[in-house]
């Protein structure tokens, strides 16, 4: 239902250019909204007049009038102002109170579509029925991108986010949970997943900017019917977690970019002990120190190149080859080799997942 | 007003990466920082620590003097514009500028005098009432620092403000930051990895490579001054030239032998090589494009070189010439009057004065 500040700043709109002061009751008298000069209504005649069948009705140099809903009684409106346009303007008040009424219906009918599409909680013909009603396209090509927002300053950013996608492009915003902001995005024929990264990166850096929060933002998959945006909406929520374990410094993560992490998230915490037991001789997950693991990730960065490794590391080549050796010691793994290269890489990654398993 | 200081800051990913590493740095109010350095330099990242948009993993920092490290990004009273920017589009410039603040519960009057100081700063007040999609590029592009500026923040952060933007807007949008910084008088942290906006915007520029600051320094320090090849390589367009050289002292003497030829090093060069028995050791030698001299005509010169010369470049009040000497591929810049054409052989020396001596393992300067 619209809500009384929604109503209130109506009420002021009108005020503020016609100068007559306004308030909306509910129909058991008890005051939604009001101008800062209205005089307090009578509570009786409130009552009386929403009882009757009138429509509108004087009473000295207030107006009251019904707002309807669906031919419901939802409001009683009361203009005061000793203005010929008084009862004009009273009419054009109710007029803009019914269509918000309606706007909001729609609004919160289109939400409650979307999430329970998205949770995968309609049958297919209840797809096709409730779309067609709310006047959502259905052959549009569209990705979910889920934007993970700091709890605290959520609304702030949601309103950001609503700001920058309209309902007028196709797009919808929605929220499933508390932390997160859904992001349908419809997509032009020509737009694909270079569009998708863009508009993520466009909307975390103004959140960053604007809202000043931290977020993080994953997308999945671009469907092409509607039925199809649940999956989507699981691509990027497992890009947002499997991004979290495996790729902490990125911001935006795409599901088709989250290569052997998406693998490794699949796999079943009893197969990843094992293989941590084959590996290391041990379940118990193994610790480097920062130093041994930036030497393995900047070996691994320049493709096992040693030369290179010791230039961008600043550290004598023989520094580098005893790092390695060492690590050969404790782990059995030669990481100059292709073989061990890849085992090791494969084990840290199984471990970092571990370790997030661990910590939930 | 705000100063700003960094103290062993570092940044660890859950994963052990460590992007940032021992990042120490003071920073007084009204400086223009620049951080430069290639992608993956952790210069980003350290912009962002500063924002609180990312945790400090270890270390302190500071502004005036209080610790922030677990203070919200809200609180820290910064403003940051970003790479990726993008205009409400359905709000005119007035309500883009506001929006934040109003937002915020900010009182109207105070947006009001905000948004109406900050359209005057950013000569937007002519266009207050239009809409994003009725403004050019640079328009649209000072909307979004109006969105920063009605904040009035202590410290501004920019993150590759301009890298969206084609050449020639980027160079006009260059100046007016330089112009934005000296009326708004506060102080800001500018990240890029644009050699030429950093040294033409900076009062002083951190470069930074693989998550280790290189060196800080004033721009023409760091151009006269590398303390290391990466950073000698880093900064100037076209970059400097890089030669493999022998040291070699002989009667109180240092020479660097390259290419058959012996150039003999001015004093305090000289007294480097000596002190660092550096006599005999292989070294990098670098030289700037605007340090080699074509030799025209029998001038009398105490050594010079020959090459052929595989591209001539003219760009109207100067002239690249691209020849290799040895292994290495040298840039000259040279007098748009060179009779030097492709496939000319260019007779050339160097200004010894200018010359830089890097070690060859540690890629540390020796002299500048």
């Amino acid at each position: 239902m619209v809500s009384s500040q929604v109503i209130r700043g109506c009420l002021e709109q009108l005020r503020a250019i016609t100068r007559i002061e306004f308030c909306v009751l509910d129909p058991a008298g008890n005051m939604v909204a009001q101008t800062e000069g209205v005089a307090a209504p009578d509570i009786h005649m409130v009552t009386g007049f929403a009882q009757s069948a009138i429509d509108s009705q004087i009473v000295g140099s207030s107006y009251y009038l019904k707002v309807t809903d669906d031919e419901e009684l939802a409001f009683i409106l009361i203009a005061q102002g000793n203005y010929e346009y008084t009862f004009m303007i009273a009419k054009v008040a109710v007029g803009e109170l019914e269509n918000l009424i309606v706007a909001y219906k729609e609004k919160f009918d289109r939400n409650n579509f979307f999430q329970n599409l998205l949770l995968d909680n309609l049958l297919l013909v209840d797809i096709h029925n409730r779309s067609k009603k709310l006047h959502i396209a259905n052959s549009v090509r569209r990705a979910i991108m889920v934007f993970e927002i700091e709890a605290e300053s959520e609304p702030i950013a949601a309103e950001m986010l609503s700001g920058l996608f309209t309902v007028q492009n196709g797009d919808y915003l929605t929220e499933v949970d508390e932390n997160s902001v859904i992001l349908i995005k419809a997509l032009e024929e020509q737009e694909g997943y270079d569009t998708l990264e863009e508009v993520a990166k466009t909307a975390v850096d103004m959140l960053n900017m604007e809202a000043m929060v931290k977020v993080r933002s994953a997308y999945g998959t671009i469907v092409d019917e509607l039925k199809d945006l649940s999956r989507s909406y699981k691509e990027a929520k497992m890009a947002m977690d499997v991004g979290r374990i495996f790729y902490a410094g990125k911001r935006v993560i795409s599901y088709n970019e989250l290569g052997i992490g998406r693998l490794i998230y699949q796999l079943p915490p009893s197969l990843c002990r094992m293989f941590i037991q084959e590996i290391f001789g041990s379940d118990e997950l193994i610790e480097f120190d920062h130093e041994i693991l930036t030497t393995i990730d900047t070996f691994f960065e320049n493709n096992l190149n040693v030369s290179e490794t010791a230039r961008q590391l600043f550290v004598h080549r023989n520094t580098l080859v005893y790092r390695i050796e060492k690590l050969q010691k404790s782990t059995g793994l030669d990481i100059r080799t292709f073989e061990d290269a890849m085992t090791l890489k494969i084990a840290l990654m199984v471990s970092a997942y571990m370790r997030e398993l661990d910590r939930r | 007003m705000a100063s700003l200081s960094l103290e062993n800051v570092c940044k660890v990913y859950p994963n052990g990466y460590q992007a940032v590493q021992n990042f120490n740095m003071e920073i007084a109010d009204k400086e223009f920082i620049i951080f430069v350095g290639p992608s993956g330099c952790g210069k980003s990242t350290t912009l962002r620590m500063i924002a609180g948009l990312e945790d400090i993993s270890s270390g302190t920092f500071k502004i005036d003097g209080k610790v922030m490290n677990d203070v919200e990004p809200k609180d820290r009273d910064i403003a940051m514009v970003f790479q990726n920017y993008a205009l409400y589009p359905h709000m005119t410039v007035y309500d883009n500028m506001a929006f934040g603040l109003k937002l915020r519960k900010v009182p109207k009057d105070e947006i009001d005098k905000a948004v109406k100081e900050a359209a005057r700063i950013l000569d937007l007040t002519h266009l207050l009432d239009r809409k994003p999609k009725a403004l050019s590029g640079g328009q649209r592009q000072r909307v979004a620092m109006g969105r920063a500026i009605v904040r009035n923040p202590k410290v501004f952060l920019m993150d590759e403000p301009l890298s969206n933007l084609d050449a020639k807007l980027r160079v006009q949008m260059r100046t007016e930051i330089a112009k934005l910084h000296q009326r708004l008088g506060t102080t800001i942290i500018y990240v890029t990895h644009d050699q030429t906006e950093a040294m033409t915007l900076g009062s002083r520029i951190v470069v930074m490579k693989d998550g280790i600051v290189q060196q800080i320094d004033s721009p023409q320090n760091l151009y006269d001054k590398p303390c290391n090849l990466f950073v000698a390589g880093f900064m100037g367009s076209p970059q400097m030239n890089f030669v493999d050289a022998t040291a070699r002292v002989a009667g109180g003497k240092a020479y660097l032998d390259v290419e058959g030829q012996s150039i003999e090093l001015p004093a305090d060069k000289a007294k480097a090589i000596i002190d660092g028995n550096y006599n005999g050791k292989k070294v990098t030698f670098g030289i700037r494009p605007e340090n080699i001299i074509e030799v025209k005509g029998n001038k009398e010169v105490p050594y010079s070189f020959e090459s052929k010369v595989n591209v001539y470049e003219l760009l109207g009040a100067e002239v690249f010439l691209y020849f290799d000497l040895g292994s290495a591929n040298i840039t000259a810049r040279v007098e748009p009057t060179t009779k030097v054409r492709p496939g000319d052989t260019v007779k050339y020396t160097f200004d010894t004065k200018k010359i830089h001596i890097f070690d060859k393992e540690t890629e540390k300067t020796i002299a500048n």
